[in-house]
């Protein structure tokens, strides 16, 4: 359904603002084998939380869009590696969720290069998706990078 | 069980590369004022994190946050050590 007045080019009148201008429009479709990242742990509530919190922003092409975020690691090495990205970015999770590109690819879900590197949006086709979704993420994983919590 | 003061996916963040959120969905948005310290996040995983800006939008005002190093176990220890 559209978020606009139902007419293509027609400018929204509710407010929210097209997650499409902040699509990185020279990136390259990284590789199905990527890995994918993303902090946890999250639970089916947090996650129906989090889409609709960018459901609230923006819409999609002036459509409505439900999205999380994730981080795919698109280098092997250097600041864009999975490595990286858990000594830093995610550093505050104990664990993290370990997928790749092709397995949410696989299970219905398209990704947007959004913001800045390695940022991406996981869309999901309905907010009813998010049980579909919690699988797709992967395993929960010990980050060995986290931060210490004990004591 | 951590209370936390402003509810956010930390793993979204914006084109200023800050984590992002909504103003009201904090219990206390007063609280939440550019410069504080808060815990941002989930009762799952909550992090303690400055408050960067607020950025008022036609659909509510966006809070940003920047992700502070060190664990809030840390900055607990910390403050029992300097008798604070």
């Amino acid at each position: 359904m559209s978020a606009s007045s139902g007419e293509p080019g027609v400018a929204r009148t509710d407010g929210r603002e097209e997650l499409r201008e902040r699509v990185r429009s020279d990136e390259v479709a990284p590789d199905d084998a990527r890995v994918v990242l993303r902090g946890g742990p999250d639970t089916l509530s947090l996650l129906r939380s989090h889409a609709r919190r960018v459901n609230r922003l923006f819409v999609l092409d002036g459509d409505e869009v439900w999205a999380i975020s994730v981080l795919v690691a698109l280098d092997e090495v250097g600041a864009r590696s999975a490595d990286s990205l858990l000594r830093s970015k995610l550093r505050s999770y104990d664990v993290v969720y370990r997928s790749t590109v092709s397995q949410l690819l696989t299970a219905g879900f398209s990704l947007l290069p959004t913001f800045t590197r390695p940022h991406y949006s996981v869309v999901l086709p309905e907010l009813s998706a998010t049980p579909a979704l919690l699988e797709a993420l992967g395993a929960l994983v010990e980050n060995p990078y986290a931060l210490p919590q004990g004591g | 069980m951590i209370a936390i003061d402003i509810p956010a996916d930390l793993n979204a963040e914006d084109e200023t590369g800050f984590v992002w959120t909504f103003l009201d969905e904090a219990p206390d948005p007063a609280a939440i004022r550019p410069g504080e310290l808060v815990i941002a996040g989930s009762e799952l995983t909550p992090a303690v994190c400055e408050v960067v800006d607020l950025v008022e939008k036609p659909v509510g005002t966006v809070v940003h946050l920047r992700v502070l190093p060190g664990s809030i176990s840390q900055y607990r220890r910390l403050l029992d050590r300097i008798g604070a």
